[in-house]
């Protein structure tokens, strides 16, 4: 038997010298003798591999990390990338969740919480994990060892928001101490916003001349900022309104406004003491479509010729063809907005604009109710925050400090 | 009849005679085109139609006259209506109806999804926004006015202090010198480029200035003078130059909506451009 | 009762928001997701609430025989029309089919579309007569909104010559730059603003969209 296998190996070692010679001159003829070349090596296998819950996330989620294999350096060719396999059980079946290519060593495993879809990984049940080393020779891979039991899970609080978090607890403080500062009596002093006194002056005008106010609340919905400040703005300029028994219109594009703009209104004339005068069709829905809302109150201000226009909300495209329309009717305008877009057109084509902030600061500045007046008084010290913490952020993005930097990194969902 | 009357007669009878007129012309261009009889004729009236509500518009320019008020008020009704069924079909039967009657989703022809008595909340406050209507009960309307207002002020105090406060303070963090490469390539590099190494250096420092001399002309605690002051007024003027080149900026935007609008009425209407 | 409850809804609702943005967990995300389709049903009763508003008002004007009132016929015979087409009266079928109604289509098309991009294009007509106004050199500050306004109009104008690339460097450095600034000012102030509202709003410290009793 020991005889038979030598003489077949050097047959064997015979056939191979023979067939390496003749390769240089003509392919070998097909004698049917079996050449068995050596399989490449495998690469070297990925060891300690870490594998825990996603933090901050939803749930369904896992993250699978490893240091590289041995074999994957600069300009190896053993190692092509890595896939991540997955398991109910350590005896498997594994299936293939991600590939990563070489030089990465890590992966996160997200899966859909969605019992229906095809890729539900389901949160508190036991998942195991292999990484496998593939090379360019796909039949040819090194397998880690099983890393588990690992169970996702949704978390609570996401840490990564903390930032905002103190943001908002010191806003919130900030603007809790001066409300009640300013409750206790305390004089806070406003500068003068041009716009904003320009508005009894109008009011005045209107009445000299007979003619009614337009007041435009924009094309916001009842739960945008802009809307709300107008809303206010719209309780003082009408309470004026009922005061000096000037016509007061006010086309609304959202239904939601109209339903609070009258709400508002009406509890204006009621203050005014002029319950009576008050009507609703003074107040009145227009229609939810852009243009359409912009051609119904450009042709109201040719037609009612109002003396005074004021705009104060959310504008778009449209804020251009009012403030002209208006301006072509020859009545004053007073605009303000929040859209920084839209400002420019307005600052052109108004006698006076509130830009950006100031629209907010007007209803304190018209009302001066403490509390008001204190809220604006925390937001004038956060800007005040904010100029040190941009010099401190300057020097840090000049001296590295990048921890600081990284702090107002922050996710955006 | 008083003269304006008469004029206003005979612009209309103009106008009438152009109607027909340009709808017997599309007609037989549309015609010519192959198209059958019935088809020629409501695509011809349409085109003039549409062509017609174009230049009613644009009379505005003039003056306001008695086609754009048309005009106005046939589109404020028909866009209410528009948003109006958009809104019953694609929320109230499309969202709405499928969570909470098999009945009713059979009705509307739409999948029923899964029963959700959830759903009743916003239907039972949708109900009393509409009691507004009700001197004796309008007041219940303001519940369903408190669950909106509340809910998007709760999302909006956190995605503005995300996105216009927290995000805007860390893009100001620039570094003062850029790719410092030394004195000479410094002097010897004054390109306007982007990558220039003067005018990067000139940008980081222009924006910290102006976002910090902006920000003082919006503080509204302290008078406006002094050192105060002249921060302010660099702050206007960075404003000013901001409007200037936003203003600047969109009005070739603008004119290409008016090339659109003219290349309809010349080419789709009159056929004066294929 | 009247005000306090609403004013009791809105601090849940509001801090709940708050919270939610905190809480990466599902329950966490699916307590957003009802809540805004709680907001776009309820949007579809107030939008009944518009409409009635708008029949309410054309009616009177009509009733009254108001100036213009033969024009809220037009609106109320167009809103009837479009809504009878939308909901497909005529064929007297009941779904979503009324949307692609033949006529709805058609009056979206030829009707509301064409009016809607002429009211567009007026602005080019508007923003020539607002420069026109505004772009007078009287002060320093409406000397720098000319100047820059002016170079980035002219900034992609061949007939400058050499002076063609400088232009375009300079109104691409004054947009890039300075119209930063500005806006990040701007933004900056808006996003207080718009926060200490909102604290406001959650609060119960601003209240006007209450109304009065």
């Amino acid at each position: 038997m020991k005889e038979i296998l030598m003489v077949f190996l050097a047959l064997l070692l015979a056939g191979g010298i023979s067939s390496a010679g003749a390769q240089e001159s003509a392919p070998p003829p097909d004698t049917g003798t079996l050449v068995v070349t050596p399989a490449p090596a495998p690469p070297a296998p990925v060891t300690n591999l870490n594998a825990k819950d996603k933090p901050n996330d939803h749930g369904a989620g896992v993250v699978v990390t490893w240091p590289p294999s041995a074999d994957d350096v600069v300009g190896s060719t053993k190692v092509f990338g890595y896939a991540i396999l997955r398991a109910a059980t350590p005896e498997g079946p594994f299936l293939e969740r991600g590939r990563v290519p070489i030089g990465e060593g890590v992966f996160e495993d997200q899966g859909s919480l969605d019992e229906v879809s095809p890729d539900y990984m389901a949160d508190h049940v036991d998942y195991y994990y292999k990484v496998r080393v593939i090379s360019p020779d796909t039949t040819v891979y090194a397998d880690s060892e099983i890393i588990g039991p690992v169970q996702s899970s949704g978390q609570w609080f996401n840490t990564n928001k903390v930032p905002v978090l103190i943001f908002v607890l010191c806003f919130t403080t900030l603007a809790i101490f001066f409300i009640n500062h300013a409750r206790r009596g305390a004089n806070l002093f406003i500068r003068p916003l041009a716009g904003i006194e320009a508005v009894d002056e109008a009011i005045g005008r209107a009445t000299e001349m007979g003619r009614p106010i337009l007041y435009v609340l924009g094309l916001g919905t009842a739960s945008e900022i802009a809307t709300i400040a107008s809303f206010t703005i719209l309780g003082r300029v009408s309470k004026k309104v009922a005061e000096y028994q000037t016509g007061l219109i006010v086309p609304c594009y959202d239904p939601i406004v109209m339903t609070v703009a009258q709400e508002t209104v009406k509890a204006s004339y009621l203050d005014a003491g002029r319950p009576d005068a008050y009507n609703d069709d003074m107040v009145y829905f227009v229609t939810q479509s852009q243009f359409a809302y912009v051609a119904a109150v450009n042709g109201t201000m040719l037609r009612e010729l109002p003396a005074t226009n004021i705009y104060m909300g959310k504008f778009f495209a449209e804020s251009l063809i009012l403030a002209e329309t208006g301006a072509l009717a020859g009545s004053i305008q007073i605009a303000g907005t929040d859209e920084v877009a839209q400002i420019p057109f307005f600052v052109v084509a108004c006698d006076y604009t509130l830009i950006g902030e100031e629209l907010y600061a007007a209803s304190a500045y018209l009302g001066r109710e403490p509390v008001l007046l204190g809220s604006l008084k925390a937001q004038d010290y956060a800007k005040a925050a904010i100029m040190i913490l941009a010099v401190v952020g300057f020097l840090a993005a000049n001296f590295g400090w990048v921890d600081f930097v990284n702090l107002f990194n922050v996710p955006s969902n | 009849m008083s003269t304006a009357r008469r004029t206003s007669l005979i612009i209309l009878a103009a106008v009438i005679i152009l109607f027909l007129v340009s709808w017997f012309a599309k007609f037989s261009a549309v015609q010519n085109t192959g198209a059958p009889f019935g088809i020629s004729v409501r695509d011809g009236f349409y085109i003039t139609l549409a062509a017609f509500c174009s230049l009613a518009i644009f009379s505005f320019l003039y003056k306001d006259n008695p086609y754009y008020k048309f005009a106005e008020h046939l589109f404020v009704g028909i866009s209410a209506a528009y948003w109006m069924c958009v809104g019953f079909w694609s929320t109230f039967v499309g969202n709405f109806i499928p969570k909470v009657s098999r009945t009713l989703s059979d009705f509307f022809e739409v999948p029923f999804k899964s029963f959700d008595i959830f759903y009743f909340i916003p239907l039972i406050l949708g109900i009393l926004l509409l009691l507004r209507l009700s001197n004796k009960y309008g007041w219940l309307s303001r519940w369903s006015l408190a669950f909106i207002v509340g809910t998007t002020a709760g999302l909006n105090l956190i995605r503005y202090l995300r996105s216009d406060f927290i995000s805007q303070v860390s893009n100001t963090f620039v570094p003062l010198v850029v790719d410092w490469k030394g004195i000479d390539a410094f002097f010897s590099d004054f390109s306007l480029a982007a990558n220039g190494q003067f005018i990067m250096i000139l940008g980081n420092w222009v924006v910290f200035i102006g976002v910090f001399c902006g920000l003082v002309y919006f503080f509204f605690s302290k008078e406006h003078k002094g050192f105060f002051g002249t921060a302010s007024r660099v702050g206007v003027w960075v404003l000013m130059i901001t409007f200037g080149a936003s203003f600047g900026y969109t009005v070739m935007g603008r004119v290409s909506l008016l090339v659109g609008r003219l290349t309809f009425l010349f080419g789709d209407w009159l056929g004066l451009i294929d | 009762m009247k005000r306090q409850i609403p004013l009791a809804l809105v601090f849940f609702f509001g801090v709940l928001m708050i919270i939610q943005y905190f809480v990466p967990h599902e329950a966490s995300e699916w307590t957003f997701e009802f809540l805004m389709d709680w907001i776009y049903i309820i949007g579809i009763f107030a939008l009944a609430l518009g409409i009635w508003s708008l029949v309410k008002v054309s009616w009177d004007k009509i009733r009254l025989r108001r100036e213009n009132w033969q024009y809220a016929i037009v609106t109320l015979l167009g809103l009837v029309a479009m809504i009878c087409f939308g909901f497909d009266y005529f064929r007297n079928v009941f779904n979503a089919a009324g949307l692609q109604n033949f006529m709805f289509r058609h009056f979206f098309d030829y009707i509301m579309i064409p009016i809607q991009s002429t009211m567009f294009s007026l602005l080019a007509f508007f923003i020539a007569s607002a420069s026109y106004r505004a772009f007078r050199a009287r002060s320093l500050l409406a000397s720098l909104l000319l100047l820059a306004a002016l170079i980035v109009m002219i900034r992609f104008n061949p007939y400058f010559g050499p002076l063609t690339a400088y232009l375009e460097q300079t109104a691409s450095w004054l947009l890039n730059v300075p119209n930063l600034a500005a806006k990040r000012a701007i933004v900056i102030g808006v996003g207080l603003g718009m926060v200490a509202t909102a604290l406001k709003v959650i609060l119960g410290i601003e209240r006007a969209y209450l109304g009065k009793d």
